[in-house]
């Protein structure tokens, strides 16, 4: 018996000439909280439908605790899923819905109604037991939606990004709400969501995906730290990106002129001597001294371009070489003005190749 | 002086819109209020007043039978369209091949005038119709069936030629319902029977009603269907013309009675209808 609770294997599906999903394997292992994280119409939901048995992939199969349901009608695959716009039936009462998993299983009356009412404990609902879907506010709605999916302990909880119909400040709180409630259950989950934020606070691991593909999985730090490729180091939060050429690998380490510059980089799996790349680092990790700092590793002489203020940082235009400007976000500390010379430090450990 | 102004444009506007108004309850009320002195006046006379015609009618030993026809015909051909509209939205909601043209082909009963209509359904159920070649040529019947002029024969002619309204109505509903709804059911374990069961048809249930109530109205009023293809069955609003078309003179004062007690009957089961239909959702 494997470990993974969800697997797709070479999941391909399209519609007309649009392929949403594209050669997708993705495992989600026992008990782990996963994430697929990628922008609108990236096939997201297509891959949770290939999950639940809406949509049938054109190529590949789907396992559900090492059982190939492929072929499994929707309705056999035990699952519990929280939608987007709560999908709560409007007709139904707060109890009725969160009942309805029960009601179509034939659970017995006296232990139905005790599943029911420890779901709406967990979501501190039980005051709401008769209240209608419409009477309630979006986010108490969607923890309606979490009682009804997990009501009768499903293998697997799929959620396709239940809070982005929620506001800012809520969607912030339920986030936790929702990840503290699936460590306590330790149930399996997946995890869908735009929202590069929600996906790195809540996930055990990160699926990224990008127009129908798998870009890169990895918890979430190794996703924001070493990003595998351009759109990922972009979708997950502020980069530059230093275009260059691989001089040579010593120990390790990718020598990569750019312009009249050297930058050290800790070489990736696969770089080659002579190969263009592009240099990676986040401008948080970028560090700027005065002009008469004594040198360290990757330090180079610049020009301070332009300056933004945004409260806590303070975020920096550096010109270092002709055509090579690279942004740094520092805290207020130390300031510098507009035209400026400045010191500026790539610290290699930060610092990324990624291959094109 | 705002005030002012406000109160002035008020009067023009209300006598920029007074012909139109006299004329539209004119053209409304004129021929109830007609219809009511002369439902109240002895037979053939324009004064005096009487309740004489309504007793006649309410005496009369056809009443009971005519009633009961005319509610029997409306709500067999209203539960007919609801059972056969149904299923037809939840084929049609799926677009399969060739659903625009069954879209329009629904259209054709309410677009079709009665008498056309009626006139090709006593060709077509006729014993030597395409219902009765078919089932002597293909089915190898041994003598055709007689449908035209029965009361089986009048509720299918009904079913076809008002049903459009509830099944247009139920299939918009349908498709202004979110699949997200059947989409949880399912997930959460339903099959598609118990998805149509207890989340679809509760869902469309207002959609339903509202058409109904329309074929409802107007098979209770139907009058070229019954006129034609009636036979012996004669609803009420044949019975009212019969008073007018059938008797020299003819009796104006009668069938205005029972134009009254049929309009009564329909305020009473509309106001009904309107109950159910606005009782908080189940
Ligand atoms: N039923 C469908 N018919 C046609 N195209 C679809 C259908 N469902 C999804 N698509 C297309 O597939 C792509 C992926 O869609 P989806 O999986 O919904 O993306 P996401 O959930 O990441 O926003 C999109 O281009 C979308 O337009
Ligand atoms: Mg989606």
């Amino acid at each position: 018996m494997d470990d993974n609770m969800i697997e797709l294997r070479n999941v391909t599906k399209r519609y007309g000439p649009i392929v949403a999903n594209a050669n997708v394997n993705l495992s989600v292992r026992r008990g782990e909280l996963m994430t697929l994280l990628g922008p609108s119409g990236c096939g997201k939901t297509t891959a949770l439908r290939c999950i639940t048995g809406q949509v049938t992939p054109d190529e590949g199969r789907v396992f559900i605790d090492g059982v190939d349901v492929t072929d499994v009608p929707t309705h056999k695959r035990e699952l519990g899923m929280v939608f987007q716009n709560f999908a709560l039936f409007p007709h139904m009462t707060v109890y009725e819905n969160v009942e309805f998993p029960l009601m179509i299983r034939r659970v017995p009356q006296g232990q139905r109604r005790e599943m029911v009412m420890d779901a709406l404990r967990l979501i501190r609902m039980e005051s709401y037991a008769q209240h209608y879907p419409r009477q309630l506010s979006g986010g108490q709605q969607q923890r309606v939606g979490l009682a009804r999916a997990l009501v009768y302990h499903p293998k697997v909880l799929l959620l396709d990004e239940p809070l982005s119909n929620l506001d800012a400040k809520l969607r912030e709180e339920m986030r936790f709400e929702i990840r503290d409630l699936i460590s306590r259950l330790g149930i399996t989950a997946l995890y869908v969501t735009h929202d590069q934020a929600e996906a790195l606070a809540l996930s055990d691991r990160v699926a990224v995906m990008n127009a129908g593909r798998i870009e890169q999985v990895g918890t979430p730090d190794e996703i924001y730290e070493s990003p595998r490729s351009r759109f990922v180091a972009d979708f997950i939060g502020l980069s530059n990106f230093i275009r260059g050429k691989v001089l040579a690998i010593e120990r390790g380490m990718a020598i990569v002129a750019v312009n009249h510059i050297k930058l050290m980089v800790p070489a990736a799996e696969g770089t080659q001597v002579g190969q263009d790349i592009l240099v990676f680092i986040r401008p948080n990790d970028v560090r700027l001294f005065p002009v008469d700092f004594a040198k360290a590793e990757n330090t180079f002489e610049g020009v301070v371009h332009k300056l933004t203020y945004l409260g806590d940082t303070i975020d920096y235009r550096v010109i270092v070489a002709e055509g090579v400007q690279i942004r740094v976000q520092t805290d207020g500390k130390v300031r510098f003005n507009a035209g400026e010379a400045v010191k500026v430090c790539l610290p290699e450990a930060r610092c990324r190749v990624i291959l094109e | 002086m705002s005030h002012f102004t406000n109160k002035r444009q008020n009067l023009i506007t209300f006598l920029l819109l007074s012909p139109g108004l006299a004329g539209f309850f004119g053209l409304f009320f004129y021929p109830m209020l007609v219809t009511l002195f002369r439902s109240l006046r002895p037979e053939g006379q324009t004064s005096g007043w009487t309740l004489g015609n309504y007793a006649a009618f309410l005496s009369d030993p056809d009443f009971r039978g005519i009633i009961w026809l005319t509610f029997f015909l409306a709500i067999t051909s209203t539960f007919l369209s609801i059972l056969l509209s149904v299923p037809l939205a939840l084929l049609l909601r799926r677009k399969p091949v060739g659903h625009r043209l069954f879209r329009l082909t629904i259209l054709v009963p309410i677009t079709v005038p009665g008498l056309i209509g009626a006139l090709g359904l006593l060709l077509f159920w006729g014993s030597r119709g395409w219902f009765n070649l078919l089932l002597l040529q293909v089915f190898r019947l041994k003598a055709p069936l007689t449908i035209n002029y029965t009361l089986t024969g009048l509720v299918i002619f009904y079913v076809w030629h008002y049903f459009s309204y509830t099944a247009i109505t139920t299939l918009s509903t349908l498709e202004g319902l979110d699949p997200a709804f059947e989409e949880a059911a399912r997930v959460a374990g339903a099959t598609p029977w118990q998805v149509l069961r207890y989340i679809v048809i509760p869902l469309i249930m207002p959609g339903i009603l509202s058409g109904s109530v329309l074929t409802f109205m107007a098979a209770f009023g139907a009058f070229s269907i019954p006129l034609i293809t009636g036979g012996n069955y004669r609803p009420l609003s044949v019975a009212i013309y019969k008073q007018i078309g059938i008797f020299i003179p003819a009796r104006w004062s009668a069938a205005s009675a029972m134009a009254m007690i049929m309009a009564a009957l329909q305020v009473v089961f509309l106001i009904f209808y309107m109950r159910i239909l606005r009782r908080p959702m189940a």
